[in-house]
Formats: structure tokens, C-alpha cells, sequence
């Protein structure tokens, strides 16, 4: 194949797969860079995180985010379907503020009531993470539906459709751009706060920062933060362009 | 058929539509028309309920459309809107293919009755039926907003100001090719407008609403020469009645027989005929007219061109139009193959009573 045929690789594709591959690498190939690490710093040891592998801390972060973004955007989305429903649209204030409520706790406070009711570990940054990432896709379900423009959902009903028609083959795909967007944000938020998690025992790539904080080890905090960083930027890329596929023509394609 | 019958919408006190009955024949063009506010738009969406009225009944070939569920009643009856609705995430096809997917038509039928009515369109079918409506120009997208409404080959069909967001000369285009489609297909069409030369031009009967009451339901010519009141007259516009009024008239109506000769030496014996003269050729087709125009000598021999001619369903507004920016006083009509049928004089137009 000449190159002329290749087909051409967007710039943010090309960052997407290089910082994937990184992502993967130092997740599974931290250790092998124990002696970089002692040689940055001599006077440190252990200069590497080694109670638990990077590749489990990894894992049990995505569990994580990914429990907590599937249950806040199932309730998320839901509420914003149900706000912009005729039957649920005299609750559209008192929902919205709720999930501004829900955002503008501090997690570190919401980790601080809940401990005493569900105990340490999981179940309590399970619920911080969930509260503090409902805002963003509430918010965005909610403007999403509203950029569909009222003459399509009126041909939409002239042309026979049933409600359940109109939100299913016409406001959704029309939304999902924006409330991808929301997902995206949601989720980007929840990876850089599960970190805290650690700090009432639940297994993140918090815990060797929490543990480097603690014990003043310097190394631990940049193991444990360059990987939280890096799965925050992929993740990011990669929702970037899912985004964009649902972009449609004139009226999606601006920001 | 579409009986109104003391169709009445209240919003509170006020009474946007107020006993309405009206009666649209099978296969009429029936405009409903009106200043802003006057509950056009209102008696249309009725008809199709996506507004509920508050009193009388509309039936809809004969069924009161409140005895079907309103999804079921609506595929049934086409609807086309302004800047056309169409959806922004569906291809061409997909979208004309909207009330036939619905009725759960098979793909073999949707596909065949898509191309069917992008050549009803003349729509270029190959290159049109996989691109998204923000890729078509404003004529193309109005063009498969009708399509899309007349795709499950409703009886009836309403159009809401479908017309409105183009420009003139698109709307121009629109409008004739809608004329067109009506007479082939025999619809019965519920049209809504403001513009009153799009009504006179596009119906067979215009009722004329103000203040959500009905003030005449006619046949265009009898609103232009008939007008119930002041009121009529004044939205019509009473400086160009005249104008209207030939707009609504066909060349085919006017024209006259045309003196016609083969002898290429006409210029010289042309002085001794009183009306102008066609010179022809051996298919009858006009080469030149030889005398005709205004202020030059009777003898003087005018090349035919292509643009100052007519034809029989020409409206006779353009006709004028043509003759007075060609400055000649007859116009060749012609038909279909370009043969001398007659001719359409200054003259002509002025003998005929409105």
C-alpha cells in the first residue's frame, strides 16, 4: 500500500492512540521504571509503589468511575427525560437544584457523612462520586433536548409520531451530542475525584497518593497522579470523538 | 373532503377561532388566509389535532377525526411545515420514507415509492436520496418536505406557510410546481398563507379569516371582482385589482386567432393589413411580426425570439409583463411544439371583462 492510499489519521487521533498505548505501558509497566525512580531520587526509600500493582489500583479505579458514571447517568438522563416531559415539567426546578446541590458538596464532605452511615471503602466514594457527577448530565439532558428545534418535534407529531416515537427516533439521537458532552465531563470529574476515595479505604490510584502524602514519599504521589492524569486525558480523547459522531449536519456542528 | 363545522378554539376568554364552517370539496386547493393573529395557522392545526378545539366538529372524509387516536389519524393526512421540519439526523430518503415506516410498508415499497416521488419532484434521485437535509438548498429541502408529507399518499394534505423561509424566486418555482403536483395527483390540499398573489396564484378557493372569524369563502376570481367588505378589498389591495386579476387568468382564455403568412416579402404588403401579421414558417412556427409595435411604422418587421412569446397556461399578468418590457403590442402564442395557435394583443387584454 503507497501512502498516497493510507488513510489519514486525524492529529487527535494520533495523540488518542500514542497516550492509549502510554496508559497501557505504565499501567502494566510501572515497576520496570523502579530505577529511573531511585536514581531521580536517591535519598527516597522505596522510590516505588509496591504494597499493590498499579495494574489492580488501575482496575479497581475504573470499577470505580465506571459504576458510579453508569448509575449517575442512568439517573441523570432519567431525570432530565422526565423534567422535559409534560408530566414531569413542573419539577424541573426543584430537580435542578437538587443536582447543584449534589455538585457543590465537597466530595471530601459527603465521604465524611456517609462513613458513619455505609463504613469505610467503596459504598461511601460510590455515593460521593455518584452525587458529584449527576450536575453535568442532568444539566445536559436537559439542554440537549432543548436545542431540538420546535418545528421538527412539531413535524415530528404532524407526521404521526407517538411521544414515545418523537423521543426515541428524533430527540435523543438530536441530544446525544450534548449529552455526551455531559457524560464526558461527568466522568472526567469522577476519574480525577475517586482519587479521595483512598483516603477512607477504598482501593483508587488514590492510594499511593495518599500514601505518599502521609509517608512523604514524593515518588508515590507522581506514580499515582501521572496515571490518574494520563486515564483522564484518554478518556477525554476518546469521548472527544464520540461526540462527534453524533453531530449532525449544520445544527450540531457548532460547539 | 373536509367539513368544518362551528369549528371554535378558546384560549381562556378569547376566542382565536370562532365559529368556523367551511366545507373543502375532494381534490380542492383551498387557502386559508388572513393578517397575523387571525387563526389561520390554528384551523389547520386543528384539522390534523395537534391543537385540540374547544367546539364544533371537522370532519375529514366524512369521520369525525376525534373518533381515531391522533397518531393514527395524522399518518393519514399529509403535513408539510415552513423551513420543512425535516430531520436533521435522516438521510433524504429516510425522511420522505417517515409515515410509510410508521404504517410499516416494506422496504421494497418505501424504496420504490421514495424514487417515485423524488421524480414527482423532479429530484435527482441518485444524488439526492443519501444526503442530509443541511446539504440541500432551501428549494431542495421544501421539495422533500412535501414529498415526505404526500409519501403515504394521504387524501389530504395541510400546509402550514411551507413557502415562507425561501427566497422569491425559489417560492416562485415552489408554487408552480405545487400547481402541478395538485393537478396530478388530485389531492385535497389545505393551504396556509399570508401572501395574498400566493393564494389568487395557488387556489381553487380562498377563505379569508380576520379576527379568527371566516369573512368570505370564494373562488379567487369572485374575491377579486366580489369582496364581501371593506375589509377584503383592503387586504386583497385595491391599487393593483387589475393585476390580481390577470395573474388569476391564463393566456388560454385570451387569445385570439393570429393572421399568419408564409410570404417572406410581407414587409412591403404588411401597411395594407390592419392588425399585425405573423410571418411563419413551413410548420407554422412565427418567425418575425411585421408591424405590432407601438411607435414605429405598421411596415416594421420584428424578429420572433424565444422571449417574447406565450403559451396557452401562461398567466396573463406575465403576458403583459413581456409585452411591456418587449414593447411590442401581440405576443405569438405557441404550442408545445412551437407552432402559431394565436395571438394575445394589448387590445386583447383590455376588451376582456374582468
Amino acid at each position: 500500500m503507497t501512502p498516497r492510499t493510507m488513510p489519514r489519521l486525524a492529529p487527535r487521533s494520533v495523540l488518542l492512540i500514542v497516550l492509549g498505548v502510554l496508559l497501557v505501558a505504565l499501567v502494566v509497566g510501572m515497576e520496570q521504571l523502579a530505577p529511573l525512580f531511585r536514581a531521580w531520587f536517591p535519598d527516597q526509600n522505596p522510590a516505588m509503589y509496591e504494597r499493590e500493582s498499579f495494574l489492580n489500583l488501575t482496575l479497581a479505579h475504573v470499577a470505580l468511575v465506571l459504576v458510579s458514571s453508569l448509575i449517575s447517568v442512568g439517573v441523570g438522563v432519567g431525570a432530565g427525560l422526565f423534567v422535559t416531559r409534560p408530566a414531569g415539567r413542573e419539577f424541573a426546578p426543584l430537580v435542578s437544584t437538587l443536582a447543584a446541590i449534589g455538585q457543590t458538596f465537597p466530595p471530601a464532605a459527603v465521604l465524611a457523612i456517609v462513613v458513619p452511615l455505609a463504613g469505610f471503602g467503596f459504598v461511601p466514594t460510590l455515593v460521593a462520586l455518584i452525587l458529584y457527577g449527576l450536575l453535568p448530565v442532568v444539566q445536559n439532558t436537559v439542554a440537549g433536548l432543548g436545542t431540538v428545534p420546535p418545528q421538527t418535534l412539531e413535524a415530528a407529531r404532524g407526521n404521526g409520531m407517538s411521544a414515545w416515537q418523537i423521543l426515541w427516533h428524533i430527540e435523543l439521537p438530536l441530544a446525544m451530542r450534548v449529552i455526551v458532552a455531559g457524560v464526558r465531563v461527568s466522568v472526567i470529574i469522577n476519574i480525577g475525584t475517586a482519587t479521595i476515595g483512598s483516603t477512607v479505604g477504598a482501593t483508587t490510584l488514590g492510594t499511593p497518593i495518599i500514601a505518599g502524602l502521609v509517608g512523604n514519599n514524593l515518588p508515590y504521589v507522581i506514580q499515582g497522579a501521572l496515571l490518574v492524569g494520563l486515564l483522564a486525558i484518554v478518556t477525554d480523547l476518546a469521548f472527544e470523538r464520540l461526540e462527534r459522531r453524533f453531530s449532525f449536519g449544520a445544527s450540531g456542528a457548532t460547539p | 373532503m373536509i367539513e368544518l363545522q362551528g369549528l371554535t378554539k378558546r384560549y381562556g376568554d378569547t376566542r382565536v377561532v370562532d365559529d368556523i364552517s367551511l366545507t373543502v370539496e375532494q381534490g380542492e386547493f383551498c387557502v386559508l388566509i388572513g393578517p397575523s393573529g387571525c387563526g389561520k395557522s390554528t384551523t389547520l392545526k386543528m384539522i390534523n389535532r395537534l391543537i385540540a378545539h374547544s367546539e364544533g366538529r371537522i370532519l375529514v372524509g366524512g369521520e369525525d377525526v376525534t373518533t381515531l387516536p391522533p397518531e393514527l389519524l395524522r399518518r393519514r393526512i399529509g403535513y408539510a411545515i415552513q423551513s420543512t421540519g425535516l430531520f436533521p439526523h435522516w438521510r433524504v430518503a429516510e425522511n420522505i420514507a417517515t409515515v410509510p415506516r410508521l404504517l410499516k410498508w416494506s422496504t421494497s415499497r418505501i424504496n420504490a415509492r421514495v424514487d417515485e416521488l423524488l421524480a414527482l419532484f423532479q429530484l435527482d434521485a441518485d444524488d439526492l436520496r443519501d444526503k442530509y437535509p443541511h446539504q440541500l438548498s432551501g428549494g431542495q429541502a421544501q421539495r422533500v418536505g412535501v414529498a415526505r408529507a404526500l409519501a403515504a399518499d394521504p387524501d389530504v394534505l395541510l400546509m402550514d406557510e411551507p413557502f415562507g423561509a425561501v427566497d422569491p424566486l425559489t417560492r416562485d418555482a415552489l408554487q408552480v410546481e405545487l400547481a402541478r403536483v395538485h393537478r396530478q395527483t388530485g389531492k385535497t390540499i389545505v393551504f396556509v398563507t399570508h401572501d395574498m398573489d400566493e393564494a389568487l396564484r395557488l387556489a381553487s378557493r380562498v377563505a379569508l379569516l380576520n379576527g379568527g372569524r371566516l369573512v368570505q369563502y370564494d373562488r379567487p376570481a369572485e374575491l377579486l371582482v366580489d369582496p364581501a367588505n371593506d375589509f377584503v378589498r383592503d387586504f386583497i389591495g385595491r391599487a393593483d385589482l387589475g393585476l390580481k386579476l390577470l395573474s388569476r387568468r391564463r393566456v388560454e382564455q385570451y387569445y385570439q386567432p393570429a393572421q399568419g403568412t408564409r410570404d417572406a416579402t410581407i414587409t412591403q404588403a404588411a401597411t395594407t393589413h390592419a392588425r399585425p401579421t405573423w410571418q411563419v414558417d413551413a410548420d407554422n412556427r412565427p418567425l418575425a411580426l411585421i408591424g405590432g409595435r407601438l411607435e414605429e411604422p405598421a411596415t416594421v418587421r420584428t424578429d420572433v425570439n424565444g422571449e417574447w412569446t406565450a403559451t396557452p397556461d401562461m398567466s396573463m399578468k406575465e403576458a403583459l409583463s413581456r409585452m411591456v418590457w418587449f414593447r411590442v403590442t401581440a405576443l405569438p402564442v405557441l404550442d408545445d411544439q412551437g407552432r402559431l395557435l394565436g395571438e394575445v394583443t394589448m387590445a386583447g387584454v383590455m376588451g376582456h371583462r374582468p
